[in-house]
Parts: C-alpha cells; structure tokens; sequence
C-alpha cells in the first residue's frame, strides 16, 4: 500500500564543517558595537562604524581617529538592547565614503556620502559632523511600498555607477534599495529588490557585488531568534533585480560577506544571535546548487567584515560587556592573509 | 474518506485491528517536503500506529484525555476553548496550538520549548494538568495492551514499549497533518477564478498595507519565530512565553508565529485564546497591541478600514481553508 516516500529527509540541504584553524588578531579595541567596515583601496586605512561614529585606522601604524562624529542613537533589539548610529559602509570613490544610517527611528534614516580624504590619522583631527555630507539619500518615507519606512540600512555595495543599500525597515518586503548615477552624481534612492517576497526570509544585511562584478550577492539573515540556520546566500541580477540563486547556508545570522582578493574565496560572518558561541567566520563552498558553510574561527558577535587588497580579512565584533562594566567591548580584529 | 492526486490516506482495519496507511508524500501544491529527521523515517505502520496511539484515551491518567481530546481535528486540530482542558476537567493557561502543519515547525509548543515533534510528543502525556501520566505509567498501561505491543514489535522491532518510539510514532503521525493546495496555492500557481475578489483584495492587504506576512511569511504562513504582539501584556502576572525557555529579556511575552492555514476552523485565537473571531484578531492588529517594553516592531498602529477588514477576512478564511482538509477520524484502537 506504500506507494511513494518523498518526505524530505533533514540536513540535506547545507552542510556545516568545522575547519577552525585561522587565529584572529585584535587591531582595535573598544569600539562600541561596530557594524560596517570598509577598506580605502587607496591608503588601506580601514573605517569602521560604530554607534560613536565612523573611525578611520592606519593598520600599519595602529593609530585610529573619529572620521565622522555626530549621529544620534537609536536601539537595537528588546533585550539584549544595543545603541546603534551609522551602520554599513562601503567606499564610492577613493576618496568618498557612502555611510548607512542605523541611528533614527524608521522613515527618517539616511543615505550619507563623505568626503574622506586621504590624510593618515592622527589625535588633533577634527571629526567630519555627521550632518555635512557631501550628498544624502533619502528617507524613504512611508508608503505602499514600505508601511513604515525603510531604515536600518546595514549593508552597501557601489561599483561607482550604481548604490545597493539593505534595509531593515518594512519585514514584509525586504527591500534593498538603489541608487543609480547620473552625470557622476548618485541618483535617488528608489526601493529596488523585494528579498523577502523573493526568498520569503527576512532581513536582508550583507551585500557586495561578486568578484566579476555582475552579481549582486546578498546575505538574508532571517530571524534573529529563532529558527536556527535559517540565513540565506541570494544572488540577484544588479540590473534586473532577478533572483537568480538561493542558498540555505544552514548559518543562523548572516551579518557580513566579503571575496577574498587573493583566493577568490567567500567567508560569511554569523552573528548567531540567539546562540553566540555558534557564531563566528566561515568560508562558503559553492558548488553548483550546493553550499557548505565550513566554520574558520569562533567570533563573540561579529558582524560586517572586509578584504584589504593583500588578503587581510578585517572583521568587526560587538564582543561581550563584562559583567559590571561600562566600557564598550567592541574591537576591529584581523586574519593574515592565507584566506 | 477523500483523495486527493498530491496528498492522500487510505486506512484499512485489517484482522489484527491494525490500521495500515496508504499515501502519496507528495506535498500538496503551495507546500514543500515534509522534513523528516533521519532517525524516524516515516513508514505506513508508524504512522498508523502513531494514529492510534494520538486518539487514545488510555495514554492519560484517567483513560479520557488523548492528543486529540485538545488537538480535535474537527476543530481545527485545536479544541474550540479559551484554554487546553486536560484531566479531571483541569484547565491549562494556553490554547491549544493547531497540529494542522505543526511539521513544518521549526520548535514546538507556543513557546518553543521542543526542538522536535518526537520532544513534543512526551511533554503533554506527563502534564500533571494535561494527560499526567508518568512514562514509567504509560509504559506499562501500554505494554499490557497486546495489540500495542504487536505493532511496537513490527514497527520498531522492540519487545516492549519505550517512551522512545511512542514519541516517535506520535511524530510520524502529526507529520501527516498537512494542508495545502488551498485556493490561495491554487490562485497563486495561475488559477485566476480560485479566489473572490474580495479574497484577492484582502490578500493584497495580507501581503502589503496590513502587515501581516511580516510575520505570517512563508508556505505555512509563519516565520517560525517569536513575537511579543502585545496580547496578555495587560495582567500583571502575564505570561513570559519565549523568555522562560530562551532566558533572553527580549523574548518577554513572546510566543510561536502559528500558522494561519485553516485558520477558520482552530479559534479561538492567540496563545491565550483570548479571542474568539478573526475580526477581532485583525481589530487587535490594527491598534497595535497592547503597549509594553517588549511589544515587536512590526506591531503598529494600522489604519484598515471596516471593508478592508472584511477582505482580510475574506483572505484568511477563504483562500486558507483546503478542500483537502485533514479531516482524519479516529480509527479503532487495539486492545
């Protein structure tokens, strides 16, 4: 009477593998909840946004200085709650920084670009005020398209032509926007991508483009509680907005991706919010419609993550507060190259 | 007795009063696969077992409370009360969560305090206010049963009966309360006529300006997550849900997104049963729940007027509810 069986069996999907062998290196330490990192090709000063504001680190030096002072705070979560302010970053020209806003409520958050410059850090350098950008996009007001507004924006990628930007403001939609420009000028930012009615997961956060720039590769982080693994690798036509390939990672909160420049790999960070120690770097394996999350170090919280141009992954941690303790545990940390 | 081409079942008594179970795993349109741990493949006689095993009385102290007695599925696969009733009368403080796609879970219960369905299966037998047996108790009444102890040896190849493969023949049998190929499944997959149009005007609204698939996402219309929207957030001793089991502060008053597939037939509604139509659900969404620290983000005043209401409605109650209804009926028990 048994006529067929095609019950999925579980697991079969993605694999996870445990490779830990990479150690990671504290370059910066105390940063309150960092959330975006990017790398000036340039210099190979590495920025990082924290809810104090965006800091600029000479990796040679060691020393740092606040680039971009100013934002407001706004909260993230229920409880754990986090002070949040500028969110993803990502360079749109050597010398210009686009900055994802994470500090004011849904409906207001901005797009800002700063003039960045090129000069080394040192102590007596006065912050850019947050205000004093050299172009803003957006808010993305309420509409039929986004019954709150958008905000949150963790993620941003630029090839120079055209601005992706995850936000985190309407759950229903999961809009990355995008900006395309005109005459050298960024464009308006227009609701572009519907991840979650593509997907039907939630919360987009990490997008690059692929190493031959015509993907645009998105991480859904999904639910941040529960259910676990349920984080996303998307790929999306960056002309079209097509969905073009879904992966189940089997990762619980995909915050970060980056490609090294030298092995031509990706590494995904996981946030694991409802299980940290789950949580670390990890290199995605793709092959053809499989992915196999291999887990390269345990990170406490990390979140975005960059390559420098020799294969240095910088990571941003939000860390752990002591119990007791005031003092924000955030650090930037590095991997040699060999990633 | 009903067949449907994707999704079928077919009990047969046979002399042994063993029921045996025919059927198609193909899922219904609008759903995947079902997943089914590697540990407890599903086979025609676990299932048939587990049946008999979720509508029988003699798995509770006083032989009259089943799965089934809270989770009926002429109700929804929920019981048509405020709250659980278990034995003795005794009353829980939660509704009775359907079992109807319970498979696709990613945890169990409101509170998700079961990793599994195999978990799930044991927690009410040994509730004091539900089934409250002891396993030890439950073994034993089981293993005087011959019957039992005849499918348990063919099923599971064991000489006697063990919490283990109870929990694990309850599973296979809720991990055949499916329902899909719904008219919105059907609406969705090109049949334009399968929805009314006040149907398709309230799940534009479902799916947009009412914000429910913020939450309600997915082919079982849940994100298997946890959200505090802001019921029972009024008492003073209100319930913890999610936070008692995960510890996170964040998870206050939050519970378990349940799906909303045959949602007409398993009110009344949210993890209190504190409301009994779906009007009123919408009502509660529509102001925003009852304010607290803990209340989701995606939980908002909404501006939905009396005709939008009614459409979303019209979405829930017509384009969720499957003509291929589980409707399972108990089958008769071994003695």
């Amino acid at each position: 009477m048994l006529r067929s069986m095609a019950f999925l069996l579980c697991g079969s999907i993605a694999l996870t593998a445990v490779a830990q062998d990479a150690k990671p290196t504290t370059v910066l330490g105390g940063i309150d909840n960092p959330c975006g990192v990017a790398v000036q090709a340039a210099t190979g000063h590495i920025f990082i946004a924290a809810h104090s504001g965006v800091w600029r680190l000479d990796p040679k030096s060691g020393k740092a200085h606040a680039e971009i002072a100013g934002f407001p705070t706004d909260i993230y979560g229920k409880g754990p709650k986090y002070n949040i302010g500028p969110l993803g970053l990502a360079f749109w020209d050597d010398e210009h920084l686009i900055v994802g806003d994470g500090s004011r409520p849904d409906g207001d958050e901005l797009v800002r670009i700063y003039k960045v410059g090129k000069d080394a850090p040192h102590a007596d350098h006065p912050p850019i005020k947050e205000d004093a950008a050299v172009a803003t996009l957006g808010p993305i007001k309420a509409s039929e398209e986004t019954a709150k507004g958008e905000g949150n924006f963790y993620g941003v990628a630029s090839n120079g032509k055209s601005i992706f930007i995850t936000c985190n403001g309407d759950d229903t939609k999961g809009w990355i926007a995008k900006s395309t420009a005109a005459n050298g000028k960024p464009g308006a930012l227009k609701l572009s991508v519907a991840t979650k009615v593509a997907t039907e997961v939630d919360a987009p956060v990490p997008v690059i483009f692929s190493l031959d720039g015509k993907d645009l590769v998105v991480g859904q982080m999904g639910e941040v509680s529960t259910p676990p693994g349920d984080s996303l690798l998307s790929i999306y036509d960056p002309e079209t907005g097509k969905l073009k390939k879904n992966y189940k990672t089997g990762l619980n909160d995909i915050a970060g991706l980056a490609y090294s420049p030298k092995t031509k790999k990706l590494y995904a960070t996981d946030y694991s919010w409802s299980d940290p120690k789950a949580g670390g770097l990890f290199r995605l394996d793709i092959d053809g419609d499989s992915i196999k999350a291999v887990k390269i170090a345990s990170l406490d919280k990390p979140t975005a993550c960059a390559f420098d141009k020799n294969g240095v992954l910088y990571v941003a941690v939000f860390g752990t507060v002591a119990e007791g303790s005031d003092k924000p545990a955030g650090a930037l940390v590095k991997f040699d190259s060999g990633l | 007795m009903k067949f449907s081409p994707r999704f079928s079942f077919a009990v047969l008594f046979g002399l042994s009063l063993v029921a045996s179970v025919a059927f198609s795993a193909d899922p219904p349109l609008g759903l995947p696969s079902v997943p089914v741990p590697s540990n407890n493949p599903m086979t025609a006689e676990k299932i048939s077992l587990g049946k008999q095993l979720y509508f029988d009385g003699r798995l509770s102290a006083d032989n009259k409370v089943s799965c089934a007695s809270c989770h009926d599925p002429a109700k929804g696969f929920s019981n048509g009360d405020q709250f659980a009733t278990g034995v003795e009368g005794k009353k829980g403080g939660r509704n009775s969560p359907t079992v109807i796609n319970t498979a696709y879970g990613a945890l169990q219960f409101w509170d998700g305090r079961a990793k599994t369905l195999e978990d799930q299966a044991l927690g009410p037998i040994q509730n004091p206010i539900e089934m409250n047996m002891t396993l030890d108790a439950v073994i034993k009444k089981l293993n005087g049963i011959e019957g039992y102890k005849t499918q348990f040896k063919k099923v599971f190849g064991t000489d006697g009966v063990t919490s283990d493969v109870i929990a694990k023949a309850i599973a296979a049998y809720e991990r055949t309360v499916i329902s899909g190929n719904a008219p919105y499944d059907k609406f969705k997959a090109g049949d334009t006529k399968a929805l009314s149009e006040a149907a398709q005007r309230g799940q534009k609204l479902f799916f947009g300006k009412a914000h429910c698939s913020a939450c309600h996402a997915g082919p079982n219309f849940s994100d298997n997550s946890f959200h505090n929207i802001g019921v029972g957030m009024g008492k003073k001793d209100f319930d913890k849900g999610r936070a008692d089991i995960s510890k996170l502060a964040g998870d206050t008053g939050a519970f378990k997104t349940p799906t909303l597939r045959e949602i007409a037939k398993s009110g009344p509604y949210f993890h209190d049963g504190s409301v009994k139509t779906l009007e009123e659900v919408v009502d509660h969404y529509a102001k925003g729940g009852i304010p607290n620290e803990w209340l989701d983000e995606e939980i908002f005043n909404i501006k939905i007027a009396p005709t939008e209401k009614a459409d979303l409605v019209k979405f829930m109650t017509e384009g969720l509810s499957s003509l291929d209804y589980p409707d399972h009926k108990a089958p008769e028990l071994p003695k």
